[in-house]
């Protein structure tokens, strides 16, 4: 693996830690940011110390990421990410959950798309999905969650 | 032996009717994300309401105990903790079930729970007294000195780089502090409004845990059928209960440490599995397995869970105050029965309490037997697509990480966490160390902030951190703890550059 | 254009806030609890709302829901600042904590951002020493608290809560100096404190104190009240023994909704929640509880808001 695709998560980390010591040796009232010097003292040294060894090419450990993977993932991040930063509040909870597990399926399911029957499957497992979910938790357990349209 | 006579009352019918209501309920709850046992006891209490009291207690002690061990469920099968005190059954059932020992899996974490979930009720039963006084014995300095012994667990709970592993305890003990300090009342690093509240741990929990394996199934592709079904082969019964007692120390170690961690107030819960889990490896003479799908890992952490949960009922039995969230909201089932525990509990209302007790004594047990036949299921339930799998754990993690306080802004924090720890994950860091970091950061600032008020006012800070037995006991353990991951570090590293330069 | 629709939005609201008042309410109600599931609050909020399902109540059952953290300042902020006003979202208030803290500042809510409903109950807050403590009387404390200038440790349930209160008034009303430690976890840990020998001293809830003197575990020395408890006839209050200290820091419980609920929703409210708290299945369960009972309506509670503010404000001026 590159050495780069470890420079710029690292160097990430080191600059959360140095902003979060700046944060803490800075604000008010110092009392309340004892702790948090603390940490982000042991926070700063060891990211450097990260960010020094991927700089360095020592950085050994995690698997990276391909092309391919990403190619394979975006897709599905950005329905899960509008399900759950847009979808869930607006539309309410069973009702978009309902429609981001059939996309998903629908997108991973290696079934082929061209037959019926895969498509049937697919609206089968999502129907006794919401079916044992609903049942279980908005009817028998009364949990509340956001219900906007439908149900 | 008073506790026998009261048997009785728990094999009525309506009495084991609630028995089996509660244990097969609460199994379900605790495998689901983000229902943790307490909130799991807290949707039971309205049920209470109608019932007699004794009836009442023996459905929330039922609830209480298999909601611990469902937890077990889908930290095994689906690599999400349903609690903190979960996580270290991730580290080596999910490997397992990877394996396609999943069956194996749980039926080991089921009869280790039953062994030290029965071990700590009968502590309760026997040394109450006794294990009060112990209880009470943790003071500021001493929960401070305990949390630290945590952190140096975080450095060897990931084997892979200890620097990685310790940096992303950093990170968690930094996220702790978001939000409102809870002493003072300061704000602290709020830079979005959905962090107004802190970050609340079980949502971080699944975010951390679930997330990145839902990322993980997506980045695989559509893959073609066959190859990608999590199996589950069956696994006898018979062969899991050798292998538990083949075992003996990570038995032991578990339920030893699960149940004195889980009688110190506030700390206990959370951290006895981890504890428990990292003792068993220093002990181990096959520690290098850990972590790799080894069945000690699942046999102490999973011991060590359900042990805990008869002493942490100690300090609200005995003393009226209770130790744990879980054990609070109990102590709400109690008052709204007009019944106020203390030392005369047991003589003012032997039936409610003794049958309390012996209902959770029979609880561990018939948890057991249903959580059996679930490991049994679960070989068939498994064999789930992945694209299936995603699209469920998706959607539980949305709905647990929501229903922990009934908040969007909880859900956005776990999505966040979720997608950053995926992220890192790709380049070493881990999640387990990170949420060790996020649940003994609070605990750590909170006891040495009241310590030091205290000991400024007293007999100054060196005095108060440093004297006395126990201060110096956890001391010597933190200090033996470093050395000793130390040491392990260099001769594993020494081992693999001789392979490295081998090969 | 979000703030057009946002707008319309609002006008749309106030022409039917009205009407819908009608049907009011038409669907389960949540309720807000600032402090964590089976804290004195929360189990006393249970209680109180456990038959808002009946007829003669609101008719449909209310939910309570859990947002702790910081002394409460966490979930009043949320209620002030993104519960809804439609009266489908109460919250139960705590006073003088939540007056206390906005006076302090550093939050997003004062007096003014939350409209009353009723108060279902009076905590006062006592001053605790463990079973085997040497102090027998409040003289006894305030004697070792002048002899040992701050040196004398008592806990309590955080800053600018009722504890608080009720300490720095307790300091004030002796001319003593001593060191109020405030704890994470509420009243539970506080008295954990005392009885494990932690602290010298606390000051608690008057229902935790009497369940855990119940147990055997510790003295009361005084109650921080103007009379004395009924479930504690024979501890003496604090004026009783010497000591100017008024009923400021009584934990006042009760409920509340957003500034901004329309206003036919809230004298429904006003006038069915007082008589659900005096419900007699309510009653006999507080009081199995130990828990203090004291139904105020809508306007007592404003009276004793405007009072609690003045009050704290000159007790914490000089802070």
């Amino acid at each position: 693996m590159s050495r780069l695709q470890h420079v710029i998560p690292s160097g990430i980390v080191a600059l959360v830690g140095l902003w979060v010591a700046y944060i803490s040796y800075t604000a008010q009232p110092a009392e309340a940011f004892l702790f948090p010097r603390l940490i982000s003292t042991v926070f700063v040294v060891l990211s450097l110390w990260t960010f020094g060894k991927a700089c360095l090419g020592w950085s050994r450990v995690g698997q990276g990421l391909s092309r391919e993977m990403l190619v394979n993932l975006v897709p599905g991040l950005l329905v899960a990410l509008v399900y759950i930063f847009w979808a869930a509040r607006t539309v309410g909870f069973y009702t978009s959950t309902t429609v981001a597990f059939f996309i998903l399926l629908s997108l991973y399911d290696p079934a082929p798309h061209s037959e019926v029957r895969s498509w049937i499957r697919r609206i089968i497992i999502t129907a006794g999905f919401m079916a044992v979910m609903y049942g279980l938790f908005a009817q028998l357990l009364r949990v509340y969650t956001p219900r906007e349209v439908f149900f | 032996m008073e506790f026998i006579g009261y048997f009785g009352a728990v094999f009525e019918p309506a009495a084991f009717g609630l028995l089996l209501v509660g244990t097969i309920g609460g199994l379900i709850l605790g495998a689901t994300p983000g229902l943790s046992p307490t909130m799991a006891v807290a949707l039971l209490i309205p049920f209470t309401f109608q019932l007699a009291p004794a009836h009442g207690l023996i459905l929330l002690g039922a609830a209480y105990t298999s909601t611990v061990a469902g937890g077990a469920v889908s930290a095994i099968l689906l690599k999400i903790p349903g609690a903190p005190a979960n996580i270290a059954t991730t580290l080596d059932g999910h490997e397992m079930a990877k394996q396609g020992r999943g069956a194996e899996a749980l039926q080991l974490s089921f009869l280790a729970s039953a062994v030290g979930g029965v071990f700590g009720v009968l502590l309760l039963i026997f040394l109450t007294p006794v294990l009060a006084r112990w209880a009470l014995a943790f003071g500021p300095s001493h929960l401070f000195w305990l949390a630290i012994l945590g952190v140096t667990v975080i450095g060897s709970l990931d084997s892979r780089s200890v620097v990685k592993g310790l940096l992303s305890g950093c990170i968690g003990l930094w996220l702790a502090t978001i939000g409102f300090d809870d002493i003072m009342g300061a704000q602290r690093f709020i830079f979005h409004p959905a962090l107004g509240g802190g970050i609340n741990i079980i949502a971080a929990l699944i975010g951390l845990f679930a997330i990145p394996q839902v990322l993980n199934m997506f980045a695989k592709g559509r893959q073609p059928l066959g190859g990608e079904v999590i199996k589950v082969q069956p696994h006898s019964l018979g062969a899991s209960m050798r292998e538990l007692f083949r075992r003996p120390r990570a038995l032991s170690i578990g339920t030893m440490t699960g149940s004195i961690i889980g009688l110190i107030p506030g700390v206990g819960g959370q951290i006895a599995g981890l504890v428990a889990y990292d003792q068993a490896r220093k002990f181990s003479s096959e520690r290098d397995k850990f972590g790799t799908g080894h069945s000690e890992g699942v046999i102490a952490a999973e011991s060590a869970n359900n042990a805990m949960v008869g002493p942490s009922l100690v300090p609200l039995l005995t003393l009226s105050i209770p130790g744990s969230p879980t054990a609070a909201v109990l102590l709400g089932g109690l008052l709204i029965h007009g019944i106020f525990p203390g030392p005369d509990l047991f003589n003012n209302y032997p039936d409610v309490a003794w049958t309390f007790i012996n209902s959770m004594l029979i609880g561990q047990i018939l948890m057991c037997i249903f959580g059996l036949y679930i490991a049994g299921l679960a070989a068939r339930v498994a064999q789930v697509p992945q694209s299936v799998m995603a699209a469920v754990v998706l959607g539980l993690a949305v709905f647990g990480s929501y229903s922990v306080q009934s908040s969007m802004g909880d859900v956005y924090v776990m999505a966040a966490l979720g997608v950053m720890m995926f992220f890192l994950e790709r380049f070493g860091f881990s999640a387990a160390p990170l949420v060790l970091g996020l649940i003994l950061g609070p605990i750590a600032e909170a006891n040495f902030i009241q310590g030091s008020m205290i000991a400024n006012a007293t007999d100054g800070l060196a005095v108060y951190f440093f004297s006395g037995t126990l201060n110096i006991v956890l001391i010597a353990t933190v200090v033996l703890s470093i050395v000793y991951s130390a040491w392990m570090e260099i001769r594993t590293r020494r081992f693999i550059e001789k392979q490295e330069a081998m090969a | 254009m979000r703030k057009l629709l946002a707008g319309a939005a609002m006008a749309l609201m106030a022409v039917t806030g009205a009407a819908s008042a009608q049907g009011y309410p038409d669907r389960p109600i949540m309720m807000m609890v600032s402090y964590g599931a089976g804290g004195a609050t929360d189990f006393q909020a249970r209680i109180v709302t456990m038959t808002a399902g009946n007829e003669d109540a609101l008719g449909m059952p209310i939910a309570i829901i859990n947002k702790p953290g910081a002394g409460g300042r966490v979930g009043w902020n949320w209620f002030a600042t993104q519960a809804e006003a439609d009266g489908y979202t109460l919250a139960a208030y705590n006073v003088p904590h939540f007056i206390a803290q906005s006076i302090k500042g550093g939050v997003q809510y004062s007096a003014d951002s939350f409209e009353p409903i009723a108060n279902w109950g009076a905590d006062p807050a006592v001053f605790v020493v463990a079973a085997d403590s040497p102090f027998n009387s409040m003289a006894d404390v305030v004697a070792y608290a002048k002899e040992n200038p701050g040196k004398l440790t008592f806990s309590g349930a955080g800053l600018f809560v009722g504890h608080h209160i009720a300490a720095l008034q307790i300091e004030k009303a002796a001319g003593v100096k001593m060191s109020y430690i405030p704890t994470k976890g509420g009243g539970a840990a506080a008295m954990k404190a005392v009885i494990a020998g932690d602290v010298m001293a606390g000051v608690n809830n008057l229902s935790d104190a009497f369940r855990a003197r119940e147990a055997g575990s510790i003295k009361i020395l005084g109650v921080a009240d103007l009379e004395r408890s009924s479930f504690l006839p024979d501890v003496p209050t604090m004026k009783e023994q010497g000591l100017d200290v008024d009923n400021s820091s009584v934990n006042y419980r009760g409920i509340m909704v957003p500034k901004g609920t329309p206003q036919a929703v809230i004298d429904k409210l006003a006038e069915k929640v007082p008589e659900m708290f005096r419900n007699k299945r309510v009653q006999s369960k507080m009081k199995a509880g130990g828990s203090p009972i004291l139904v105020m309506n809508r306007d007592e509670v404003k009276a004793m808001w405007a009072a609690r503010q003045k009050t704290l404000e000159k007790l914490l001026a000089g802070l």
